[in-house]
């Protein structure tokens, strides 16, 4: 670990792509750890690897089982169901393997003081948030049910696929996680000035995505539907991406909603950090004890 | 001599407004998803009668009343986050026993979600287009046993996991995680069991999980005979309470717990 620590030590004043190789690095590094940690430990392993299928599944199954009982929901063929629920699978599941070790749950790092942690390591924060929560091995496990949903969905649905299409799958797919991640930092933010009481702000934000992804949102009116693309951007989370993609949208640009959201979101997140980072630079963590204990 | 229990209760209740003034928000999220599920329900009815014998205005009462009595038809102590964060081995030095302790906490909870929640969710029914009557006030009445009934089956069921995961050493998360998932799914919390595909609504019907949510829901909106449904409650009660309380005894001195 110490000589790993040294050969990733990044020179002074590196900025943007600059920092590509060390987090290439990092990113291997983080994979390494986590392949040692499936390897060392099986039966932990197993139990939350396993865990986390059957709750990946169980989040969806629920829908699936509607979608079959009545043969679809409102304009969704049963195919286009099992689509949308594949997506919404692996876009948690991507989420997971990306963003793991609580940095998708970014509230319960901010309000536990385990921030100071980050900001202590020679290097950007931004930089340590992207690769310390990269899980490749045991990550993969739950990504995997997802796209298997989604190919099945895909086999049993009309639709030519080309290359362009699936990069548009790619890009969706990416802009979707984007947006979840965004989504969660944007609430994970109020910690800064709440550490106790928005700890777990996360969980409740988190529960509410698992809860709601995987329905479609059609027919919930403008309001509702409004509320939950702006200020809960749920619907951007598998619903609008997978609307788009199997060509229930009348519109080709609505393919380009997703991504314009993650942007939208992914701005309005990193503005509301910097602001609490700016507070938490004047007031710091006040959760640990001078004798190190949590208050 | 109740004394005790109703403190410990009422702390766990006050604690909620000292330790998180956000939980507020919570409720908040929760009556999002109440309102979606209204709405799919809706949409899946659109243009049909009854499913399976059940009407719209029955499902979205089920519905409603799931939501309304969640913590009662999913019962979880706090006995899992104690192995997590080490208290558990304080609890042996208080004058109650465990199950006790635990049991009258989670009430203490209940009391909060169930004014600032529940309650309202009731009254505001109406205005989301749902009768929250039950099906007539004999089915009311029953509705309130089978509601205790299915607390003494779902707190066995989480004193048997919380056992497991002590007895396999497994991640004390993880098994309440699975626990949550699963029972959603079998329990018929979500879905009504009569409206699963293929049948599979009457086998879940025959495991303990129905006991605890899906028994309660139907007798609330007469889609189901009470007595027969009531008396496999209380078949899945007894056994299950008498295992909980063997694993617990034989495997409590195996328990690893840290924390701090």
């Amino acid at each position: 670990m110490a000589a790993e620590t040294v050969r990733t030590e990044t020179p002074k004043h590196t900025s943007g792509i600059g920092y590509l190789p060390r987090l290439l690095r990092l990113l291997w590094l983080y994979g390494r750890l986590d392949l040692l940690w499936v390897t060392r430990d099986m039966r932990t392993f197993l139990s939350w690897t396993l865990s986390e299928i059957v709750i990946s599944l169980a989040s969806v199954t629920g829908m699936w089982l509607l979608s079959e009982r009545f043969l679809g929901i409102g304009v969704w063929t049963r195919p286009q169901v099992l689509f949308l629920l594949g997506y919404a699978a692996t876009v948690s599941g991507l989420t997971e393997l990306l963003f793991g070790y609580n940095v998708a749950m970014i509230s319960r790092r901010i309000g536990r003081g385990q921030l100071d942690h980050t900001l202590i390591q020679p290097q950007p924060l931004w930089l340590s948030l992207l690769t310390e929560g990269f899980v490749p091995i045991s990550g993969s496990l739950v990504v995997l049910p997802g796209v298997g949903l989604m190919l099945w969905g895909l086999h049993r649905l009309p639709i030519h696929i080309t290359l362009i299409w699936i990069l548009w799958l790619m890009l969706s797919l990416a802009a979707s996680v984007g947006v979840a991640l965004a989504y969660q930092f944007v609430w994970g933010s109020i910690a800064f000035w709440a550490p106790r009481s928005a700890e777990e702000i996360n969980t409740s934000t988190s529960r509410l995505v698992d809860q709601l992804k995987p329905y479609p949102l059609d027919g919930l009116g403008i309001a509702m539907t409004g509320g939950l693309l702006s200020v809960l951007p749920i619907g951007f989370v598998a619903w609008m991406p997978c609307h788009a993609l199997i060509g229930l949208s009348v519109s080709p640009y609505v393919l380009w909603a997703t991504p314009i959201a993650a942007l939208v979101f992914g701005l309005l997140a990193a503005g509301l950090f910097r602001l609490g980072m700016r507070h938490y630079g004047r007031v710091g963590s006040q959760r640990y004890s001078p004798f190190g204990h949590r208050n | 001599m109740l004394r005790k229990y109703t403190k410990t209760a009422a702390m766990t209740a006050a604690s909620y407004f000292g330790e998180s003034p956000l939980f507020l928000l919570d409720y908040a999220l929760r009556l999002l998803r109440v309102i979606v599920l209204l709405s799919i329900w809706r949409v899946l009815f659109a243009g049909k009668g009854s499913v399976a014998g059940i009407s719209l205005g029955a499902v979205l009462t089920y519905s409603l009343i799931s939501e309304t009595f969640a913590e009662q038809l999913y019962c979880q102590t706090d006995l899992i986050s104690s192995f997590w964060n080490g208290s558990i081995t304080t609890r042996y030095l208080r004058p109650m026993s465990v199950f006790s302790q635990f049991s009258v906490e989670m009430y203490g909870k209940w009391s909060v979600n169930f004014a600032v929640f529940s309650l309202p969710l009731l009254v505001c029914a109406p205005l989301f287009g749902v009768d929250p009557l039950p099906h007539s006030p004999l089915n009311g009445l029953l509705f309130l046993v089978s509601l205790a009934l299915a607390v003494w089956v779902g707190l066995a069921i989480e004193f048997i996991f919380c056992a497991l995961a002590v007895v396999w050493e497994m991640p004390a998360y993880a098994v309440e995680r699975v626990r949550g998932a699963v029972s959603v799914l079998l329990s018929g919390a979500f879905i009504p069991l009569a409206l699963m595909p293929w049948g599979i609504g009457r086998v879940f019907g025959w495991l303990p999980f129905a006991a605890t949510a899906s028994t309660p829901l139907r007798i609330y909106t007469g889609t189901g005979a009470p007595l027969p449904l009531m008396l496999a409650q209380l078949g899945w009660a007894i056994p299950l309470w008498l295992l909980a309380k063997r694993l617990w005894r034989i495997n409590q001195e195996k328990m690893v717990s840290y924390g701090g």
